[in-house]
């Protein structure tokens, strides 16, 4: 079957078959093609149904069919028809080859017609005659010399050596293809290697980031929080002492108060016993006291106990003298009664009158009887006393007088 | 020499360099075997071959299994540079992968490693350190440095090696204090890393600014941070070109003001401005970390004072910023930035 072109086949449904096309004319080929090199885009002639054989005509009782397709062939049959095909096949091509004669021009026809001077019958009876022969002895021959042609042209000689048939491009390619395919495989790897650890460093990049980012944010808040918190607790410390301040402050004034308010009368007594005991003292006045008054009061003593010594001699002398006296009174007396109050003012009588009138009295009387005292003194203890002890006695006099009267 | 004829089987040595990897299950053992031979050709073509397998996750899997770190460890003893640079290049291989680390941290590599940190080749120092760098991505693998007491030395490394060694030096270093800053901060981390805050190479800046994050999360490391005076520079380098730099530094600088001695140091050096520029930035990282370091900023009075007048930015901040992030920060910020004591 020739390969047709498909008409346009509308299957449609499964159930019903429908075929439709374009008329067109049927195509056929040439018994003789026009050459081996028959271009297939040529138009296909088309031929004549007339005298297609494929078209059946005419009485179908006795015709040899094709065994049609699709039907059981017999393999015999079906080799007989290949190679009766194949014939065929060689002939046409046999006969495309054989040369022929042009075409005739166009109002002619081609006859065959002989031309030779001598005309031939042209019989089928093949002309016969009989012929004879024998050979001669074989003579002795010289062989027959070599032909060789002459020489023409140029001699030119050529030889190949070894590695000279060398093609280097055959040769080399299984190596090549080794040695690449090794490299790019290798290559392969290697990039495949450099694309993860890419990969993994680009991820790590980004985690990292990630990750920094949130750390930071987690030690700003930690710092925050950090500051925060002792911020506060610096606040509350500072609270708590003001507090602690306060308490301790208004403690403090109650406790003052208390103990002022307690102490208030406790200071005076304290310091008057204080003072009492000698606690508070003037230095001077100390000094005084623990060093001129001790010897003034000795001295003092002295003093009077000199004019108590003094006193006592004088009364004895008084005495002496008043006796001696009154012994010559009464010898007088027994001429004229005199009375002369001469009491020693410095004597142990008491004298309890009035101070400042009997004082002078006294420092009247004193003078006048202290000068014969103080005579009489003199003249006993002169030795004795020191001179500012005279003076001193006439104060100690003094005093004593008062003290007498005092105590 | 070649034949005329076209050989069906490939030329017997195509590499030379590298040995002959065997088929399927026996390639990773007859590797080991070759590691442990006396003959140092073979153990380097054995190492080279081993780096180009180790790229596989799988093989890594069997060559710990079957005990190829006790071989590479003795190999890192070994008296050829060659061997030494080889064997960091393939344990760094080793550690990129998960059960590298793990076989790292359970063989005690790490310390095996530490012996070659004065080592003279430069390459076999960067591999050593690449190394480092990969097992410190990993928190654990971090720790496991950290609990090895590496990171005095390591931080003494900083200011002797090369630019892209201490590029490498810096990440493994940010990584790992993350972890524990404590050991870095005894041993004079903060001057260091100060230094590096004024190198000329964009990266070897954006690196320690990054570490500088890592230092001043923990509480000593903040006080070091603002005893050294490193505030100033941090501020002065808000105004870098790269933008990268600016963020890294907006990040430290938002942990260093946490404490209140960093604010003012902060407030002092007229940080208020520059992070303000940066919170148009591109960058993500740098909106997110000037938001963050401007409200550490704002908890101080000195601080609202200033900022109340740029609320309007950070509201914008949070109504249009695409991130989710960067509006939650913004709103932390607004909310700071207006609180009344």
């Amino acid at each position: 079957m020739r390969s047709a072109s498909t008409p346009g086949a509308a299957p449609g449904t499964m159930t019903t078959y429908t075929y439709t096309s374009r008329p067109r004319a049927p195509p056929c080929r040439l018994r003789y093609r026009n050459g081996l090199t028959q271009q297939p885009d040529e138009p296909l002639p088309f031929g004549n149904i007339m005298y297609d054989r494929r078209v059946i005509r005419g009485n179908t009782y006795a015709l040899h069919t094709e065994p049609q397709r699709g039907q059981a062939i017999d393999e015999h049959v079906q080799k007989l028809q290949e190679t009766k095909k194949r014939a065929a096949a060689k002939k046409r091509a046999q006969e495309q080859l054989r040369p022929r004669t042009p075409e005739p021009v166009e109002g002619r026809k081609h006859v065959d017609v002989q031309t030779e001077l001598y005309l031939e019958e042209i019989a089928d009876r093949i002309i016969e005659a009989d012929m004879e022969c024998q050979t001669d002895a074989f003579l002795d021959k010289p062989p027959t010399p070599l032909f060789i042609p002459a020489k023409t042209g140029q001699d030119v000689a050529t030889q190949i050596l070894e590695g000279e048939l060398f093609d280097f491009d055959l040769e080399v390619k299984p190596m090549l293809e080794v040695l690449v395919g090794k490299t790019i495989e290798q290559a392969l790897l290697e990039v495949m290697e450099e694309e993860e650890l890419a990969d993994l460093r680009a991820t790590q990049y980004a985690f990292e980031e990630l990750r920094n980012v949130e750390l930071a944010e987690v030690q700003r808040l930690e710092e925050q929080e950090r500051r925060h918190r002792e911020e506060k607790e610096r606040r509350k410390q500072q609270q708590w002492e003001v507090m602690h301040k306060h308490k301790e402050t208004s403690q403090k004034i109650a406790a003052r108060a208390f103990s002022q308010r307690y102490l208030a009368d406790l200071l005076p007594s304290v310091f008057d016993s204080l003072k009492e005991g000698g606690y508070f003292f003037d230095p001077i006045e100390r000094d005084i006291e623990l060093g001129f008054l001790p010897w003034l009061m000795n001295e003092v003593d002295k003093t009077m106990e000199h004019s108590m010594v003094g006193r006592t001699v004088l009364d004895m002398l008084i005495r002496e003298v008043v006796e001696r006296r009154l012994n010559t009174y009464e010898q007088k007396e027994d001429k004229h009664p005199f009375l002369k109050p001469e009491d020693g003012p410095g004597g142990p009588g008491p004298m309890r009158d009035p101070t400042t009138g009997d004082e002078f009295q006294e420092q009247r009387s004193l003078p006048s009887t202290e000068a014969p005292y103080e005579k009489l003194i003199e003249e006993e203890e002169e030795e004795e006393d020191p001179i500012g002890l005279r003076r001193s006695l006439g104060r100690e006099e003094q005093f004593q007088g008062r003290e007498s009267w005092e105590g | 020499m070649a034949h005329t004829w076209i050989s069906m089987y490939l030329p017997p040595n195509i590499n030379p360099a590298q040995a002959s990897i065997a088929y399927g299950c026996r390639a990773l053992p007859k590797l080991n075997e070759e590691l442990q031979s006396e003959d140092l050709q073979t153990r380097q073509k054995a190492l080279m071959a081993l780096c180009d397998l180790m790229h596989d996750p799988e093989h890594v899997y069997v060559a710990i299994d079957i005990g190829c770190l006790e071989s590479l460890r003795a190999l890192l003893r070994d008296t050829n540079h060659m061997v030494r640079i080889k064997t960091t290049e393939v344990l760094s291989i080793m550690a990129t992968h998960t059960v590298g680390r793990d076989g790292f941290l359970r063989d005690g590599i790490v310390t095996a490693l530490s012996l070659l940190l004065n080592d003279p080749q430069p390459a076999c120092r960067e591999n050593l350190h690449l190394a480092f760098q990969h097992l410190a991505q990993v928190p654990s693998g971090a720790r496991g440095i950290v609990d090895s007491g590496l990171i005095p030395s390591l931080v003494r490394k900083l200011h002797r090696e090369e630019e892209n060694i201490q590029e490498i030096l810096l990440d493994t270093l940010a990584a790992c204090l993350q972890e524990d800053a404590t050991e870095a901060l005894n041993s004079r981390v903060v001057p260091f890393l100060k230094d590096k805050l004024l190198s000329p190479n964009d990266n070897i800046r954006c690196k320690a600014a990054r570490t500088l994050i890592a230092v001043s999360i923990p509480l000593e490391g903040k006080k070091q941070i603002w005893r050294h005076d490193v505030i100033p520079i941090l501020v002065h380098l808000l105004r870098d070109p790269a933008e990268e730099v600016k963020a890294n530094v907006a990040g430290a600088l938002m942990y260093a003001t946490v404490t209140t001695e960093g604010k003012y140091a902060a407030l002092d050096a007229d940080a208020i401005h520059s992070l303000l520029g940066l919170l148009i930035s591109s960058l993500q990282k740098a909106r997110l970390n000037a938001v963050k370091a401007l409200t550490m900023l704002a908890e101080a009075p000195e601080g609202r004072r200033v900022l109340k007048a740029h609320v309007h930015a950070f509201r914008v901040l949070e109504m249009g910023d695409p991130s989710k992030t960067v509006q939650r920060a913004a709103q932390v910020a607004i909310r700071v930035i207006e609180w009344k004591p």
